[in-house]
C-alpha cells in the first residue's frame, strides 16, 4: 500500500474533471482582476491623500473580494478538479530500536530521584521572582485616606456645608486633597425618609444627611445611582441595591455586606468633615 | 513552474531535500465540508489581526498618566484624558487609515472568538475530540482560552469608561481568590487599582505574550491535524476509518484557502466601512468612580458577567478566609465550565465503553450521552449570557429588575436541565425506532 521512499504513491484519485474553458469565464477574470488593481490604486494613492475612511477601506475591501473571484473563476476552469483518497497513518508502521533499550552501565535509583529533587527545588526557587511583581497589600486594602477632621470636598474640590444638600440631594464626595482616589469615594445623601438603625445614627448630621462608601461590596463598581422612590442606592454593574434608611444593607442583587458608613460631622467653620475613617474595609470581598 | 523558481528550488532540493516532504504535504487531501472553513475564517482573522495589530501597536501610549489632549478631536481639546485614550483618539482622528485599522481590528476580533467558538461546536457535535484527537481538543480549549484573554486585554487597552469597569470587575474578582487573593491582585495589577500598572501590564500580554502563546499553540494545533489527518463525514464510496476522501492540498484547497482569506479580509475591511465598530469606546475617558447604565463587556464574557449578576448575595466567613460569591460565579463556575469541556471525551468514552479510534463524524443525535450534554452546556451559557442584559431587558419588557433576576436565576438551572432530559429522551427514542445503538468501536 505504501512505500517509505515515494509518498507520492499514497495519493489515489478516485474522480476527475476536467474542465471546459470558456470565454464569458475569461472575462470575468480579466474583469475581476482589473477590479483588484483598481482597489490597490484607490487604497494606495487614498492613504497618501489623506482621503477619507470609506473610500480607503472600501478600495481595500472591494479589491480583496475581486481578487479572490479572479483566482478562483481562473483556477477552477483550467485546472482539473480531482478527488482523492489518501491512506490514514496506521501504528506501528515499522519499529525501530530505541535508544533506551541500548545496555548500559546498572543505574542507580537513588541517584537519579536525587537529580529530579534538585531540578524540581530549583525550579521552584526560579518561580520566586513572580513576588516582585506588585507591592505587598498591606493596609491599603483596609484603610482609605479619610481621617478625623478631613474636609468633604466635591470633585471639583469644593468643601460641602450641610445646607448644600437639599432634602433627597446626593452628591458624590471625596477627601480633601485626594480627589478622585477611587477607594475612598463616598456618596453624601439626604434621603427623604430619616434614617434609623441599623444605620450609627451618632453619624448623621441633621437627623437625615449622611455619606456612604460609594464603592459597591459585591465586584467594586460605583454605586451611582440613588433611586428615591425607595430610598436605595443602584449598583448599575451587577443590579446591588442597598437601603439608605437602614445602614445601606443589601435588599437585593448579589451584594451581601451593607456599604461602610462615613463617621459624619461638622467642624468649627460649618464644613462637612469625617470624624474618622470607614468602621470596616470598604469595597469587594477579599479571600 | 516558471525557469527562474524551477531553479531555485532545484537548488534548495539539493540541500534539503525537499521533493518528498514537499510532495507529501502538496497530496494531503482535505475532505470537503462548511464547517470545516470555520477554523480556517479563524485563522485569517488572526492574519488580519495581527497586520493591523502591528499597525495600531505603533501608536498606542501603555500608560494611565493624564496628558493634555491637543488632537483634532473637538469633544476632547484641551481636556486632560490617560495616555491610553488619549492616543487611541489621536490614531482614531489624526492618522491617516487609523480609524479604519482600528474598525477592523475590532471587526476582526469579534469574527475570531466568533469562529474558534464555532468551531468548538462543530467539533463537540460531531465528535472529532475523540480518539486519537483528544490531545488536539484539549490544545484547542487552551487557544481558547487564550482568545478570550486576548479579547478581555484587548478591549480593555483603550481605557475608555467601559474599559475601566471591567478591569475594576476583573480586580475585584481576584481579590476574592481566597488566601492568595489581595497578592494575586496586587502581582497581576501591580498595585491597587487605578493606581496600578494594569494598563502597561495588559499592553505587554496582549501584544507579546498571549499572542505567543497562542500563534505556537496554533502551529502545533495544525500540525497535528496534518500528523493525525482529518476526520471526515461518513461517505458511502469509502471505508472513511481508514481512507481519507477529499481534495488534494494542491492546486484545490490551496486556492480555496487563498479565495477564503482574500474574501474574509475584504469582508473585514468593508464591514469596517460600514459599521464603527471601534468608535464606541472614543465616548468618554475612564474617569474614577463613574459608571454608566447598561454596562455590559464584549459579548462573548456575557455568561461570565450573568453568572454574576444572577447569583445570590451569599457570602461564607471562615476563620482567616472568605468565600465570596464574587469568587463562586467569577472564578469557580467558568473553572468547572472549561472542566466539562476538558472532561467530556474521557466521559462519553468511559460511559459507552468505546474502544479504538474513531475518524468518521457522526450526527449528535446518534449518541444520547452527547445531545443531552451539549443541548445542556450551551442552553445554560446562553441563558447566563442573556442574564448579562437583565438591565436592558427589564427596561425593553417593562419588567421590575427584581421580578426579571428572580425569574432568571430559576430559568438557569431548570431549563437547561429539562432541555438536556428532552435531547437524551428524544435521541433515545430515535435510535430504538431505527433499532440501532451505541457503537463501542469503529473500525
Amino acid at each position: 500500500m505504501s512505500t517509505e521512499d515515494d509518498p507520492g504513491e499514497d495519493l489515489r484519485v478516485v474522480s476527475q474533471r476536467i474542465p471546459a474553458e470558456t470565454e464569458a469565464n475569461d472575462t470575468v477574470v480579466v474583469g475581476a482582476a482589473l477590479v483588484a488593481g483598481l482597489g490597490g490604486v484607490v487604497f494606495g494613492v487614498g492613504w497618501l491623500a489623506g482621503w477619507s475612511l470609506g473610500v480607503i477601506g472600501t478600495g481595500a475591501g472591494v479589491g480583496l473580494l475581486a481578487l479572490g473571484v479572479a483566482l478562483r473563476r481562473y483556477v477552477v476552469e483550467r485546472f482539473p478538479d480531482v478527488e482523492a483518497v489518501e491512506p490514514r497513518p496506521e501504528a506501528d508502521r515499522f519499529e525501530q530500536p530505541r535508544i533506551a533499550d541500548v545496555p548500559t552501565v546498572p543505574r542507580r535509583r537513588l541517584l537519579g530521584r536525587l537529580i529530579s529533587g534538585a531540578a524540581g527545588v530549583m525550579g521552584l526557587g526560579f518561580l520566586t521572582p513572580v513576588v516582585s511583581l506588585g507591592p505587598s497589600p498591606g493596609p491599603a486594602l483596609t484603610r482609605t485616606s479619610w481621617a478625623d477632621g478631613v474636609r468633604l470636598v466635591t470633585s471639583n474640590g469644593q468643601p460641602v456645608r450641610p445646607e448644600d444638600i437639599a432634602a433627597g440631594g446626593v452628591s458624590t464626595v471625596w477627601p480633601a486633597d485626594n480627589v478622585g482616589d477611587e477607594i475612598a469615594a463616598a456618596l453624601l445623601l439626604r434621603p427623604a425618609v430619616d434614617p434609623a438603625a441599623p444605620t450609627n445614627l451618632d453619624w448623621v448630621v441633621d437627623g437625615n444627611l449622611l455619606a456612604y462608601s460609594k464603592v459597591c461590596t459585591h465586584a467594586g463598581c460605583p454605586v451611582a445611582l440613588f433611586r428615591e422612590s425607595d430610598e436605595a442606592l443602584f449598583c448599575p454593574c451587577h443590579q446591588s441595591t442597598f437601603d439608605v434608611t437602614a445602614g445601606a444593607r443589601p435588599t437585593f442583587g448579589p451584594a451581601a455586606r451593607s456599604l461602610p458608613q462615613l463617621p459624619l460631622g461638622v467642624d468649627d467653620e460649618g464644613w462637612l468633615v469625617a470624624r474618622g475613617d470607614f468602621p470596616e474595609p470598604v469595597g469587594p470581598p477579599v479571600g | 513552474m516558471t525557469p527562474l523558481f524551477a531553479l531555485l528550488f532545484e537548488k534548495l532540493d539539493e540541500r534539503l531535500q525537499l521533493r518528498t516532504p514537499g510532495r507529501e504535504v502538496a497530496n494531503k487531501v482535505f475532505p470537503h465540508n462548511w464547517s470545516f472553513l470555520l477554523g480556517e475564517v479563524a485563522l485569517v482573522s488572526l492574519v488580519v489581526l495581527v497586520l493591523t495589530g502591528l499597525f495600531l501597536t505603533m501608536f498606542y501610549q501603555p500608560t494611565t498618566d493624564p496628558v493634555t489632549y491637543t488632537g483634532s478631536a473637538e469633544a476632547f481639546s484641551g481636556r486632560r484624558l490617560p495616555g491610553a485614550f488619549a492616543s487611541v483618539v489621536q490614531l482614531s482622528h489624526d492618522v491617516t487609515g487609523g480609524l479604519l485599522f482600528r474598525r477592523i481590528h475590532r471587526a476582526a476580533a469579534h469574527l475570531f472568538v466568533a469562529t474558534v467558538v464555532l468551531h468548538l461546536l462543530r467539533v463537540l457535535l460531531t465528535g472529532a475530540f475523540r480518539r486519537p484527537r483528544e490531545v488536539n481538543y484539549h490544545i484547542g480549549l487552551v487557544l481558547l482560552v487564550l482568545a478570550l484573554a486576548l479579547g478581555f486585554t484587548g478591549y480593555s487597552l483603550p481605557y475608555d469608561s467601559l474599559a475601566g469597569t471591567g478591569i475594576r470587575i476583573a480586580y475585584s474578582e481576584l481579590l476574592s481568590v481566597p488566601l492568595i487573593g489581595p497578592n494575586l491582585a496586587f502581582g497581576i495589577f501591580g498595585g491597587q487599582f487605578p493606581a496600578g500598572d494594569v494598563i502597561p501590564r495588559f499592553f505587554v500580554l496582549h501584544i507579546l505574550v498571549l499572542p505567543g502563546l497562542l500563534i505556537g499553540g496554533l502551529a502545533v494545533h495544525l500540525a497535528l491535524v496534518t500528523r493525525q489527518r482529518h476526520t471526515q463525514f461518513p461517505r458511502p464510496s469509502i471505508d472513511g476509518h481508514r481512507w481519507v476522501l477529499g481534495k488534494p492540498l494542491w492546486p484545490s484547497q490551496f486556492v480555496e484557502s487563498t479565495t477564503l482569506m482574500l474574501w474574509v479580509s475584504g469582508a473585514l475591511a468593508l464591514s469596517a466601512v460600514l459599521v464603527p465598530w471601534a468608535d464606541i469606546t472614543l465616548k468618554g475617558p475612564y474617569v474614577a468612580s463613574e459608571v454608566g447604565n447598561s454596562a455590559q463587556p464584549e459579548w462573548f464574557l456575557f455568561w461570565v458577567e450573568g453568572a454574576l449578576r444572577l447569583f445570590p448575595a451569599l457570602e461564607l466567613d471562615l476563620p482567616g478566609v472568605t468565600i465570596a460569591g464574587t469568587f463562586v460565579a467569577g472564578a469557580v463556575l467558568p473553572g468547572l465550565i472549561i472542566a466539562a469541556l476538558v472532561g467530556y471525551p474521557f466521559l462519553e468514552r468511559r460511559v459507552y465503553g468505546l474502544s479504538g479510534e474513531w475518524h468518521v463524524l457522526q450526527n449528535p443525535m446518534d449518541i444520547p450521552l452527547r445531545a443531552g450534554c451539549l443541548v445542556g452546556f450551551f442552553s445554560f451559557l446562553l441563558l447566563l449570557s442573556a442574564a448579562a442584559t437583565n438591565d436592558v431587558l427589564s427596561r425593553l419588557w417593562g419588567i421590575p429588575i427584581e421580578s426579571l433576576t428572580w425569574g432568571l436565576r430559576v430559568t438557569v438551572v431548570v431549563v437547561p436541565l429539562a432541555l438536556a432530559a428532552a435531547a437524551v429522551a428524544v435521541s433515545r427514542k430515535r435510535l430504538r425506532r431505527r433499532g440501532a445503538h451505541v457503537p463501542a468501536t469503529e473500525g
